[in-house]
């Protein structure tokens, strides 16, 4: 019995219990929602946009590193890499093979789904802390493959790439009409996500997450879920690195570092565990503070003069990691946690609990 | 043949450095069951620490050790009670995301510290200069480095083996309930561990920045050196030790064979293919404890 449902809405039949959202108010909720972001950029201006570009952009890898740690448990510290595997992967196939945007999105996706796969091998034999050392390995040798590679991938100089041409009379170089496809894209992405979660392979993943020993006593092949973990979190990883990469037209080695990867995992805990709520949320607030990181260099120059330059590299180092570190000591389950209990205080509202 | 001993002499020298990293890896990771990531970031506060001491406040070399030491010990005394205490018996994952933040929030410490730049000693606070040795050609200051860290971490071992606290560390290393319930302060043990793997730390950076020049380029040395953790088996001195060696071996082995084959930055990415290829083989190191679990 799910104790966050609605009081007074109970399950009939399957198709009832197969619901993701059941009484007609949060349908009514949730189309809005969706109808408002494909209004949104009808009243906002080119900065707006950018902005909700990129955090949809992110929500996708977001999401695919929540199905990784949030759903299976595995820590993975190179996702970011996976993210700039999928961007090098649209743009190599765009210079040397000639591929257009739509051709090379599925790409976008696999190539880095099976480089994910390939790192995920050490989880046949143990899990936890030497699979997180894994991907911090993986990360290190893709970052050296990419900017050493130069035949292929241009090095450290980095490479440009094309945004999908016109499609049924839509211009996807304006960056409204780009932003729409990245919001339809991320939203098919999240329904994929939310749908992951109650398929069989889904509840396997939160099988070996809560106990890998007991679902592997309950008949699940662990070392299979964790590999398709990291399957299924490096495509979307994928995707959503070929999405932001495209945005910018341009793609560089130095967009994915350490600190990214670090930043993927640190703002999952902000956003939240285990949920697709909160994987959403942990990109929207790191992309709204990177924002806010660089609006606020400006004004450390006017007040520290020479001294901005490190100042700003420092800042979003330091402040970053400072709020992470706050919400795991006094929220470890994010806002997602911090949502949910708002909504049922508001149900249960005269009584505390 | 002269090449490769030759390699495999440098390597042992600036092994010396990564054992003692390794050892700093250990000392938490043993009595607390977090792998401290952020190790690699104390060793850019230290080599700052001492960078300030020795040029822009030039005091002398002994009393700058001493600071670098004390701020050494200050920082990791205040990781713990700050950053980790609150975590104590959270999921694995909890620690594992701290300390990789430390570890970059200690980064953005550091180049509030150095502006920046990357500085240098100036003049190396150990001896300079190389002694030859038939077609070896020894540089002092590994030598000294290494001969530095062997004292340290002999004099650690001591400390676990002699005294009274060190006892307490060992069976805390054991079993954290067992410790409480024999009467060890198991918080405070958490801290000691912290203060030592911190003050180490502090010290290998400050050796290593006199080698690579201080700046922030020295984490990578600590990253390098998560191979070597690795490779010796998580619960292991013993193993830390040899497996440091063995990476220094490893690293002046790639500078020698591989690196003209390959470009870029090999010295960084062979470690860590080495590290992968450990996780494939032999996932639990040489030394370290192999857990069988149950439901």
């Amino acid at each position: 019995m799910n104790i966050n449902r609605p009081c007074g809405t109970f399950d009939r039949n399957y198709f009832q219990a197969k619901e993701l959202y059941r009484t007609p108010l949060r349908k009514v909720l949730l189309a809005l929602l969706i109808v408002g972001m494909y209004i949104l950029p009808l009243l906002i201006g080119d900065y707006g946009i950018s902005i909700l570009t990129v955090i949809c952009a992110f929500t996708i890898g977001m999401l695919g590193l929540q199905i990784i740690t949030g759903y299976c448990g595995q820590i993975s510290i190179g996702h970011a890499a996976f993210m700039g595997v999928g961007m090098y992967t649209v743009a190599i196939l765009q210079r040397h093979f000639g591929f257009n945007f739509w051709l090379a999105l599925p790409f976008a996706g696999l190539v880095p789904m099976f480089i994910g796969m390939m790192f995920g091998l050490p989880a046949l034999r143990m899990k936890g802390l030497y699979l997180a050392f894994a991907t911090l390995a993986a990360h290190f040798v893709i970052v050296y493959v990419i900017s050493n590679w130069r035949s292929v991938t241009n090095g450290t100089d980095g490479m440009w790439m094309k945004r999908p041409g016109t499609l049924f009379g839509i211009d996807f170089m304006k960056d409204r009409n780009y932003y729409l496809l990245v919001l339809t894209i991320t939203i098919f992405m999240t329904y994929l996500a939310t749908n992951l979660s109650r398929t069989k392979l889904g509840r396997s993943f939160v099988a070996v997450r809560d106990n890998d020993i007991a679902a592997e006593v309950m008949g699940i092949n662990i070392a299979y879920t964790k590999i398709m973990a990291f399957g299924v979190g490096c495509f979307f990883a994928g995707i959503s690195g070929a999405l932001g990469g495209a945005y910018y037209e341009y793609v560089n080695v130095e967009w994915f570092g350490l600190d990214d990867s670090i930043w993927y995992l640190g703002f999952l805990v902000v956003g939240g565990f285990g949920s697709i709520f909160g994987a959403i949320a942990g990109a929207t607030v790191w992309k709204v503070m990177d924002e806010f990181s660089t609006l606020v260099t400006p004004l450390a120059e006017t007040f520290l003069g020479g001294a901005a330059f490190y100042a700003s590299a420092a800042f979003s180092l330091v402040f970053y990691s400072l709020i992470i570190i706050v919400f795991l000591v006094y929220e470890p389950r994010g806002i997602a946690h911090r949502w949910e209990m708002i909504k049922r205080s508001y149900r249960l509202h005269p009584f505390p609990y | 043949m002269e090449e490769t001993i030759k390699s495999i002499v440098l390597g042992l020298c600036s092994g010396g450095i990564y054992a003692l990293l390794a050892v700093s890896y250990v000392v938490i990771y043993k009595s607390t069951r977090v792998f401290p990531f952020s190790q690699a970031a104390v060793l850019i506060i230290g080599a700052y620490i001492m960078w300030y001491c020795l040029i822009a406040w030039s005091l002398p070399i002994w009393l700058g050790f001493i600071i670098t030491c004390a701020g050494g010990a200050i920082l990791g005394m205040f990781i713990e009670r700050a950053f980790m205490r609150p975590l104590v018996g959270q999921p694995i994952l909890a620690p594992i995301v701290v300390t990789l933040c430390l570890m970059l929030f200690l980064r953005g410490i550091g180049i509030l510290m150095g502006k920046g730049d990357i500085q240098g000693f100036g003049e190396s606070f150990l001896p300079v200069g190389a002694w030859e040795v038939g077609f070896l050609h020894l540089p002092k200051i590994q030598v000294y480095a290494f001969i530095l860290c062997g004292v340290l971490i002999a004099a650690l071992m001591l400390f676990y083996e002699k005294t009274r606290t060190g006892l307490g560390m060992r069976v805390v290393h054991e079993d954290h309930v067992v410790a409480q319930n024999l009467g060890i302060n198991v918080k405070r043990i958490f801290q000691y561990s912290w203060i030592i793997s911190c003050v180490i730390a502090a010290i290998a950076g400050m050796l290593l920045g006199n080698i690579q020049g201080v700046g922030l380029a020295l984490d990578a040395n600590g990253l390098i050196t998560i191979a070597a953790v690795l490779f010796g088996g998580l619960e292991s001195f013993a193993g830390a030790i040899i497996a440091g060696l063995a990476i220094g071996i490893l690293q002046m082995l790639t500078i020698a064979y591989i690196a003209p084959l390959l470009p870029g930055e090999t010295t960084m990415m062979v470690p860590f293919v080495f590290l992968l290829l450990i996780l494939f083989i032999k996932p639990y190191g040489l030394f370290g404890l192999v857990r069988i679990e149950r439901l």
